[in-house]
């Protein structure tokens, strides 16, 4: 049996401000097998961005481990907090795509330099990164710059970024959530056949239930009671 | 919550935008109002030196020698209403006195000199015979007699042998005052410039934060011109607040430089500094109307100035235009014109050309960071314009005045060395004469150890065939020596030294060369006593200072009977001691008692007064660099703050914290380093104007252009320092466990 890409145990989260400790979600336990994708829902505040964030290192979990990629992080190691942030970082580098809603593009560089960049820092080749945006249906967009396409041009740009990585994990918070429905629709069928075509495990945060039903699984952050993997 | 609160609680949110705005009003405002309260003081300070006797004229002795009580009495026989005038320092103080008769004052039937109670405010004057006696007493100088004429006196009235000239006490120092007083005016315009400019620059940035709020307010049903009047009154209330304590600053600290200015006053111009009571409601109406304009909204311009490539030209042809003009201006004011254009064309210029810089660097690299390291900087670039341009005029003004005063310093006591080459110094007691102390010399000292001179100082009618005769100093030294021939001249035939002890002609000042249009080979007419020789000019010499105009005659060359104001020797005696000199001297002039001095000692004291001269210009250029440096500091961190997202985003691609903090100091002293390394050439540049132009058109000498590349090093660390400052303040935004925000205003995809 392959390990799983992404597996949490007892992951526990809380934010204090003021005088006021709000608990978002605690005892979380995911478990995620290689090119299997995983839908997060629930309201407004129920924690889908918090939880994307710690698991790919850009906020720490107050307990829990975090095993992602067969590195495991765990906030009872004594592990210092430079070392820890080098191997997420290095994660984050070569293994881990991160889309956001909106503003994933360096705005002072071109689309085709936004997606070269991407892909040098995770250290791919640079050539292939006008096919990408070819694959995303933007390549004659290539050397415009982000303000100058739409919102929907730019969201595929981010995906053909995050592809040109060629990553084992994608994590894409609300990738659609500033589209309009047709629009939305099109981005979506173009990161579900790229993301079956090379085989990468997908985690999403979304309010868009159809979106969401598209993904092999649906974990409700509001109402959990099913945490592990469907069928 | 009404429009009004909803408004200003954009300063809740971001205090210290507000504290760095009342600040920059607060500074800017005590930087001019200083400058100003100064400018004015000297403004009042050489208006009385020269007012008082304006209109004045005197009559002169054709022969250009001093006029005596002699020539007085046979005037006065003659008729004519003249009058005595005597200055003579003050003994109990520092200032001077001035003897006149009053008796012969009565004739002067209107004006200023009427009766016995000559109205000329704060001039203390005291009877002729007085004066006289205390001209007398030892010590300086002796004053010269100068005899006043009525209005009723005209040139043709005047007996054989006499003329008119105008009066005016001291050297004529009214146009050099006024260039005086143009050069602070200018220093203090570009002060008011680059505050403008920074003030505009933070305050914009509140505006252009709060936007989205107008535009709310606007849809909620508030009309724009409340908005605008809402924030008028913000402008208006900040300025208030700020201007009151800012003029009381500037107050304070136009007394700390005081010192120092009125130094350098006296020593150019022999002018005291009086402390009066500068109008400071005008500063205080001034600085509201500059803050008022500098946070003006200004509708029209920014789009075509921001984008179009015909301002990138017009701002490369004022640049051409003003540097051409300066090379040709005929005098100050146009220089400063020239100049400004060039600060124009420059300021239109730079944050284009750091774009277009940082454009072509982007396309030569390969590296897709390196690539993005240079877009933003070249963002950065146009986003922070002003105060970059702020940045830029203050470093390039630091580097010329910091040169101007080292090379003034550095020239000035190389010429000190030169004019003080011997070892003693001695004055030449009242009512004796040097003849027999020179013979006495002569036969004493060897000529291959030791070497001495012996000055006599006077005054001589000089006319260069152009325009009328001019009476300048005389400078008569004997005999020509080793002592002189180190002078370095700044123009010369070959072997002036050699001509000069043949006496076949004469060498004259920078003052006198640039006044009255004299070069090298010119030929003067000289009228020394009644005797009119012309003399070719051997050379100019450099005489820092002052601003008179001086010929330098061989002393072989005077009349016997010429009658010195002024007598000196200066003495390296060579195996001889101190002891032996003083004897020698007090045998022959048949004094009890008789001072020499150490020129060493008068060298040390010229220096200290020197250096004074710059103290406002050098603290005036610093306290605007570290405003500017400010300035900079808070647009370039609310700047990059505004771009947090960004290096999130680099973090959030693999960077490390620390790589990513790498990358912002990298970007961030590229953009100060960029600054200051294209302030490099203006800064030459405003040197050599300083130096070459506009010194000589206000103070009549001129000084060699020195390249000092440890003030560029020291420039270069300084941006680095603010370079480093920006990057230490925005360092917060990337701690462990923060995520930025996504910019609300930056869903369009940022701004590039
Ligand atoms: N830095 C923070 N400080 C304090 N509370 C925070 C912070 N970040 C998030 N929270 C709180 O944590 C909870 C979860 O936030 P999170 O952004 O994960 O929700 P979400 O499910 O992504 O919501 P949405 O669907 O609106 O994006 C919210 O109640 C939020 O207010
Ligand atoms: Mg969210």
């Amino acid at each position: 049996m392959t390990p799983p890409v992404l597996e949490t145990k007892g992951l526990s989260k809380s934010f204090v401000s003021g005088t006021e400790r709000v608990d978002v979600f605690s005892g979380l336990d995911i478990s995620l097998a290689p090119g299997q994708s995983l839908s997060l829902v629930g309201r407004s505040g129920s924690g889908k961005s918090t939880l994307l964030n710690i698991v790919c290192g850009l906020e720490s979990a107050d307990c829990g481990t975090v095993s992602i990629l067969g590195q495991r992080f765990d906030t009872g190691d004594a592990e210092s907090p430079r070392a820890r942030e080098r191997r997420w970082a290095s994660l984050r580098r070569q293994r881990i795509g991160v889309v956001f809603q909106d503003a994933n593009l360096m705005p002072a560089l071109s689309l085709a330099d936004n997606v070269r960049l991407r892909a040098r820092l995770a250290g791919r080749s640079t050539t292939d990164s006008q096919d990408w945006l070819q694959r995303l249906g933007i390549g004659e967009l290539a050397n415009r710059y982000p303000d100058q396409v739409s919102g929907g041009q730019r969201q595929r740009a981010a995906m053909a970024m995050v592809f040109a990585m060629q990553p084992d994990l994608i994590l894409a918070d609300e990738p659609t959530g500033s589209l309009d429905r047709h629009t939305a629709d099109e981005v979506a069928d173009t990161l579900f056949a790229l993301q079956a075509d090379a085989g990468v495990t997908l985690v999403l945060a979304t309010h868009d239930t159809e979106l969401a039903g598209r993904c092999e699984s649906i974990l409700d952050m509001a109402h959990r009671n099913d945490p592990g993997p469907g069928g | 919550m009404n429009a009004a609160a909803a408004l200003f609680s954009h300063y809740r949110r971001h205090p210290l935008q507000l504290v760095a705005l009342a600040l920059m009003i607060l500074i800017s405002t005590m930087l001019w109002s200083g400058m100003n309260h100064l400018t004015d003081q000297a403004r009042s300070s050489l208006g009385r030196a020269e007012q008082s006797l304006s209109e004045g004229s005197q009559v002169i002795r054709e022969d250009g020698a001093p006029v005596t009580v002699a020539d007085f009495a046979r005037l006065r026989r003659a008729g004519l209403c003249v009058m005595p005038w005597l200055e003579v320092p003050d003994p109990d103080g520092v200032g001077r006195l001035i003897g006149i008769d009053p008796l012969a004052a009565a004739c002067f039937a209107s004006g200023a000199m009427s009766g016995e109670q000559p109205a000329l405010d704060g001039e203390p004057f005291i009877d002729m015979a007085r004066a006289a006696r205390l001209a007398g007493s030892p010590g300086d100088e002796a004053p010269p007699l100068v005899l006043l004429a009525a209005d009723s006196v005209s040139a043709d009235g005047l007996p054989t042998g006499y003329a008119l000239a105008s009066f005016a006490r001291g050297p004529d120092t009214g146009e050099l005052g006024a260039s005086f007083l143009l050069n602070l005016d200018a220093l203090g315009v570009l002060v008011l410039l680059i505050t403008a400019l920074l003030l505009r620059a933070v305050y914009q940035l509140s505006i252009v934060q709060r936007r989205d709020s107008f535009a709310l307010l606007h849809r909620f049903g508030v009309p724009g011109k409340r908005i605008n009047g809402l924030l008028m009154i913000e402008v208006l209330v900040l300025a208030g607040v700020c201007v009151l304590p800012g003029v009381w600053a500037g107050a304070q600290l136009a007394r700390a430089l005081g010192e120092g200015f009125g130094r350098s006053l006296e020593g150019l111009f022999d002018v005291t500094l009086y402390a009066d009571g500068s109008q400071w409601w005008r500063s205080i109406l001034v600085m509201m109307i500059v803050v008022l304009i500098a946070c003006l909204p200004v509708r029209t311009l920014p789009h075509w100035l921001k984008r179009s490539r015909g301002v990138g030209w017009l701002g490369l042809g004022l640049l051409a235009i003003g540097m051409v003009w300066v090379a040709w201006s005929p005098g100050l004011v146009w220089t400063f014109v020239a100049v400004g254009l060039v600060f124009v064309g420059a300021g239109v210029l730079v944050p284009r050309l750091m774009a277009g810089i940082m454009a072509t660097l982007s396309s030569r690299v390969d590296d897709p960071l390196g690539r993005w390291r240079y877009r933003e900087l070249g963002v950065m670039a146009r986003q922070l314009a002003l105060p970059v341009v702020a940045l830029q005029f203050t470093l390039a003004l630091v580097l010329a005045v910091q040169t101007l005063v080292t090379t003034f310093e550095a020239t000035f006591e190389q010429w000190l060395d030169q004019r003080l080459a011997a070892h003693w110094y001695v004055q030449v007691p009242e009512g004796r004469s040097g003849d027999r102390a020179a013979d006495w010399l002569a036969q004493k000292l060897e000529p291959g150890t030791a070497a001495w001179h012996r000055i006599r100082r006077g005054t001589v009618m000089v006319d260069s065939g152009a325009g009328p005769s001019h009476r300048v100093d005389l400078l008569a030294v004997s005999p020509i020596g080793p002592l002189m021939e180190k002078w370095t001249l700044q123009s010369s035939l070959a072997h002036p030294w050699k001509l000069l002890a043949d006496n076949q002609g004469v060498l004259i000042n920078e003052q006198l060369a640039l006044r009255y249009g004299v070069g090298v080979g010119d030929s003067l007419v000289l009228t020394l006593n009644g005797r009119v020789q012309s003399r070719t000019v051997l050379g100019v010499y450099a005489d820092y200072g002052r601003p008179s105009g001086e010929v330098l005659v061989n002393g072989a060359d005077l009349p016997a009977d010429f009658q010195p104001e002024f007598e000196s020797f200066s003495i390296s005696p060579g195996g001889r001691g101190e002891a032996w000199l003083v004897s020698g001297f007090e045998r022959i002039w048949q004094v009890p008692e008789i001072e020499i001095r150490e020129n060493s000692d008068i060298r040390a004291m010229a220096t200290r007064v020197f250096r004074q001269t710059f103290v406002l210009t050098r603290a005036m250029t610093f306290l605007t660099l570290t405003l500017a440096g400010t300035a900079l500091l808070i647009m370039g961190w609310v700047f990059i703050t505004s771009r947090a997202w960004y290096l999130q985003l680099l973090v959030t691609w693999g960077l490390s914290r620390r790589e990513a903090f790498g990358e912002l100091v990298r970007v961030s002293l590229g953009l100060t380093t960029t600054v200051s390394l294209l302030a490099l050439p203006l800064g030459v540049w405003l040197t050599w104007v300083l130096v070459h132009r506009i010194n000589p058109q206000a103070f009549g000498w001129s000084l060699p252009m020195a390249v000092y590349p440890g003030f560029w090093l020291e420039l270069l660390a300084l941006s680095t320092v603010i370079g480093l400052g920006i990057a230490a303040l925005m360092g917060r935004q990337l701690r462990p466990g923060r995520m930025v925000a996504l910019p609300a205003n930056q869903s369009g995809g940022g701004e590039r």
